[in-house]
C-alpha cells in the first residue's frame, strides 16, 4: 500500500469519480475511437453510439439484477416509455427535443415506482413477471393507440441536432454514458450501496441488521427505470424514428445479456462487453444476412454458457487477471483507493 | 332453533368460500361468460372453453416445474412452438397422402399421430435441457436459484426462436383443421369436430395428469420432491430421475397443447409469446406453484382474454388482464387460492 501523500492530484480527481487510471485510459481511447481510421466510417460509428447506448442500458440493468438480485424483464419498455414521451412531447407539443430528454424520466420512474411498489416486497421472480407484464401492456399500446404513436409505422422524431453527422451523437452519448456511470458508481458506494449489496446477497441478514429489504429495493428500481427512460429519450431524437418494437422482450434480452456478459455486480463490466459484442454481432448480422436470427441465437447461446459456465463474467476474469496481479506496476494502475 | 342452525351452517358452508377471493373471482368470471355470451353469442364461451383447456395444461406443467425444482420456465411458450411445428411436420405428409388415396382411417387416426410425436417431441426437449442447460446449473451452484434458471430458460427461448427461423424460416405453418368431420351441433352453434375434441382431449389429460400425480408411484415422488427435497432423498427418491422426468413432463404438456391448437395457432418463430403469457398469467393469478387450481385459472384467463379482444379490441389483449394480475398482485400476492407451498419455494 502506498503512502497517502503520494496521492496526486489526478489520482485524487478519478478517485472522485470512481474511477481507476486503467477505467480513465479506457474512457480516453473510446473517446478518441471515432477518429481512429476504420471508425471514421460514419456506419461504425453509428455502431459505436449504439453499443455505448446498449451498454450504458446495461450499466442500469445491471445496477438492478447485480445488486439486489431482480431481474428486470420489462427493462426495454421503460426506456420505450421514456423515448415515447419525449418523442411525443416533441412532435406533438413542440418541446425541445434536450429539454424533452429531460421529461422522459419521470414517467419511466413513476412507472418503475408503481412496478416496484406492487412487486417488490414479493420474491424476485413476481417482480421479473410483473415487469414483463408491464413491458407488454405498454408494447400493446404502442402498437395499437396509432392516433398518438403512429403505431408498427414508427413515429417521425425531431433530431436532437441539425447535423446529419454521428460525431455529435456520439459525444452526447459518451457524456450521459459517463454520467450514468458515475451516478450508479456514487449510489454504490454510498450507505445505499452497502445496503443493497447486503439485499442481494442475504435478505434474513440484511432486515436482520435493521434494513427494510422493500424500501431499498423500491428506491435501486426508481433509479434504474428513470435512467432507462433518460436513454430512451436520447434513443428517440438520436435515430428520429420510433417504432413499438423498442419494447419488445429481444431488445431487453439483449441487454440483459450484455449485463451478464459483462459481469454482475460490476456495473462497467456491461459497457465494456457492449463494445465488442454489439459490433461483433453487427460484424454477424450484416455478413451473414442470408441466415436471419443467427445473431440472436449466439446472444442465447452466449447468455447459457456464461450463467452455467463463468457466472462472474468479463469483470470476474478482470478480477482474476489483473485486480488481484502481483506485478506493482499493474497494481498501481488499478488500485482505486491509494 | 336447531333448523336455523342448521340453514345458518349450510348457508355459512356456501356462502363463506363465496366470499374469499377465489369464490368471488369465480363468481365474477361465471357471471362475466353469461353476460357476454347473451351480448355476442356463445361463440365466447366455445372459444374460451377450448383455448382454456389449453392454458390450464400449460399452466399445468409451469407449476409443476416451478413447484419440484424451483424454475420459473419462460422457454414453455418456445415448447408450445415447437410442438406445433413437429405437429405440422407430421400431419402434412399425412394429409398429401390422403389427397391422393382417401382412407377414412388414416384420416381418423393421422392427427393422433401427430399430437402425440408432437407431445414426445416436447419431452424430448424437456430431457434435453434438463441434461445440457439445469444439471450442470445445479452441479456447479444453486446460489440464486430461481433467477438463474429464469435466465437460463431466456436463452434456451431465444436459442429457440430464433433457431425456428434459421431452419424453417418466418411464414406461417398452419393447418385449416385436423379432421374433416361434420361440425357438432350445441346450443345452437356449430362447434367443429377439432375444437370438441381439443377439449374433451384437454379434459382426459387433466384427469389422467391428477391420477398419475395421485396414485402412481412416480407421481407420489415428484409430490414428494416438491415438499421437502433431503427428505425425498433420505427416503431414497432418485432425485435426477424425478427432476428429468418434471422437466419432460411439463415440456410434453407444453407441446401437447401447440400440437392441439394447431389449427388456431400456425407455426411460426414468435407463436410462443402469446400462449406463454396466458400460462404464466394463469400461474400468478392462481398462485405460485399451485398445481391443481390452474384447472380453472386456465379458463378464467382465457375468458378474460377473449373477452378483452372482443370487446376492446385485438391488440390489448395483453393490457386489460395486467390489470387483474395488478389487483391480486395488490391485495392476494399469494394467488386467489393460495398457495399452500410457498415456504419450500423461496429458496
Amino acid at each position: 500500500m502506498n503512502d497517502r501523500k503520494d496521492v496526486s492530484g489526478i489520482q485524487k480527481f478519478l478517485n472522485q469519480l470512481d474511477l481507476t487510471p486503467l477505467g480513465a485510459l479506457c474512457l480516453v481511447v473510446l473517446a478518441v475511437l471515432p477518429f481512429i481510421p476504420p471508425f471514421t466510417k460514419e456506419y461504425l460509428r453509428r455502431w459505436l453510439i449504439m453499443a455505448i447506448l446498449l451498454g450504458s442500458q446495461s450499466m442500469a440493468f445491471d445496477f438492478t439484477a447485480g445488486y439486489i438480485g431482480i431481474v428486470n424483464f420489462g427493462f426495454c419498455a421503460f426506456v420505450g416509455l421514456g423515448a415515447y414521451t419525449s418523442a411525443l412531447l416533441a412532435s406533438k407539443a413542440g418541446v425541445s427535443p434536450w429539454f424533452g430528454m429531460f421529461i422522459a424520466i419521470p414517467p419511466a420512474a413513476l412507472l418503475g415506482f408503481l412496478t416496484g411498489v406492487l412487486t417488490l416486497r414479493l420474491r424476485g421472480i413476481f417482480a421479473a413477471v410483473m415487469a414483463w407484464f408491464v413491458g407488454l401492456a405498454l408494447m400493446g399500446i404502442a402498437t395499437k393507440w396509432v392516433k398518438l404513436t403512429e403505431g408498427p409505422l414508427g413515429l417521425n422524431t425531431p433530431a436532437l441536432l441539425k447535423t446529419t453527422s454521428n460525431l455529435p451523437y456520439f459525444y452526447i452519448i459518451f457524456v450521459m454514458m459517463l454520467l450514468i456511470y458515475i451516478v450508479l458508481k456514487k449510489v454504490v458506494r454510498s450507505p445505499f450501496g452497502l445496503a443493497f449489496r447486503a439485499i442481494g446477497q442475504n435478505m434474513e441478514a440484511a432486515r436482520t441488521s435493521g434494513i427494510n429489504p422493500t424500501r431499498y429495493r423500491i428506491i435501486n428500481f426508481t433509479l434504474s427505470c428513470a435512467l432507462a427512460g433518460w436513454l430512451g429519450g436520447f434513443y428517440a431524437h438520436y435515430l428520429g424514428v420510433l417504432m413499438p418494437d423498442v419494447m419488445s422482450t429481444s431488445r431487453t434480452i439483449e441487454v440483459l445479456v450484455i449485463a451478464y456478459i459483462g459481469g454482475r455486480g460490476s456495473i462497467w463490466g456491461g459497457l465494456l462487453a457492449a463494445i465488442p459484442f454489439f459490433i461483433g454481432m453487427e460484424l454477424v448480422r450484416s455478413s451473414l444476412s442470408n441466415l436471419p436470427g443467427l445473431n440472436l441465437i449466439l446472444y442465447g447461446l452466449f447468455l447459457i454458457v456464461i450463467m452455467i459456465y463463468y457466472p462472474g463474467g468479463v469483470a470476474k476474469i478482470y478480477q482474476t487477471l489483473v485486480s488481484r496481479a502481483k506485478n506493482p506496476f499493474i497494481r498501481r494502475l488499478v488500485n482505486r483507493d491509494v | 332453533m336447531m333448523e336455523s342452525s342448521l340453514t345458518r351452517s349450510l348457508v355459512n358452508r356456501i356462502v363463506a368460500p363465496l366470499r374469499s377471493a377465489a369464490g368471488l373471482l369465480i363468481l365474477g368470471t361465471i357471471a362475466l361468460a353469461a353476460a357476454a355470451t347473451i351480448d355476442k353469442g356463445p361463440y365466447i364461451l366455445v372459444n374460451t372453453i377450448v383455448t382454456g383447456g389449453m392454458w390450464a395444461l400449460m399452466a399445468m406443467g409451469l407449476a409443476l416445474v416451478f413447484g419440484v425444482m424451483n424454475i420459473a420456465h419462460f422457454a414453455v411458450g418456445e415448447v408450445f412452438m415447437a410442438g406445433s411445428l413437429v405437429a405440422y411436420y407430421t400431419i402434412t405428409p399425412f394429409i398429401n397422402y390422403l389427397t391422393k388415396n382417401p382412407s377414412p382411417m388414416l384420416a381418423a387416426l393421422g392427427p393422433l399421430v401427430a399430437i402425440f410425436a408432437a407431445a414426445l417431441g416436447g419431452c424430448l426437449i424437456g430431457v434435453v435441457s434438463e441434461l445440457i442447460v439445469f444439471r450442470p446449473l445445479r452441479q456447479r451452484s444453486r446460489e440464486q436459484w430461481i433467477m438463474n434458471t429464469f435466465l437460463l430458460t431466456l436463452g434456451l427461448s431465444v436459442v429457440m426462436i430464433n433457431g425456428h427461423q434459421l431452419i424453417f424460416g418466418t411464414e406461417f405453418k398452419g393447418i385449416v383443421n385436423y379432421w374433416n368431420f361434420p361440425a357438432i351441433s350445441v346450443l345452437d352453434t356449430y362447434v367443429s369436430f377439432d375444437r370438441a375434441f381439443v377439449f374433451t382431449f384437454a379434459i382426459s389429460m387433466m384427469l389422467l395428469f391428477w391420477v398419475f400425480m395421485k396414485f402412481t408411484k412416480t407421481g407420489q415422488a415428484i409430490r414428494a420432491v416438491a415438499q421437502d427435497e433431503n427428505g425425498a432423498l433420505m427416503v431414497g427418491i432418485d432425485l435426477n430421475r424425478i427432476q428429468t422426468l418434471t422437466m419432460a413432463l411439463s415440456c410434453g404438456l407444453a407441446a401437447l397443447a401447440g400440437a392441439c391448437l394447431l389449427f388456431m395457432f400456425p407455426s411460426y418463430p414468435t407463436v410462443g409469446l402469446y400462449p406463454l403469457y396466458n400460462a404464466w398469467f394463469v400461474v400468478i393469478v392462481v398462485g405460485l406453484g399451485n398445481v391443481a387450481g390452474t384447472v380453472v385459472g386456465g379458463f378464467i384467463v382465457a375468458l378474460f382474454q377473449i373477452v378483452t379482444t372482443t370487446y376492446v379490441g385485438e391488440g390489448y389483449g395483453f393490457v386489460v388482464p395486467a390489470l387483474l394480475i395488478i389487483a391480486i398482485l395488490i391485495f392476494k400476492p399469494s394467488g386467489i387460492f393460495g398457495s399452500p407451498v410457498r415456504g419450500v419455494l423461496e429458496r
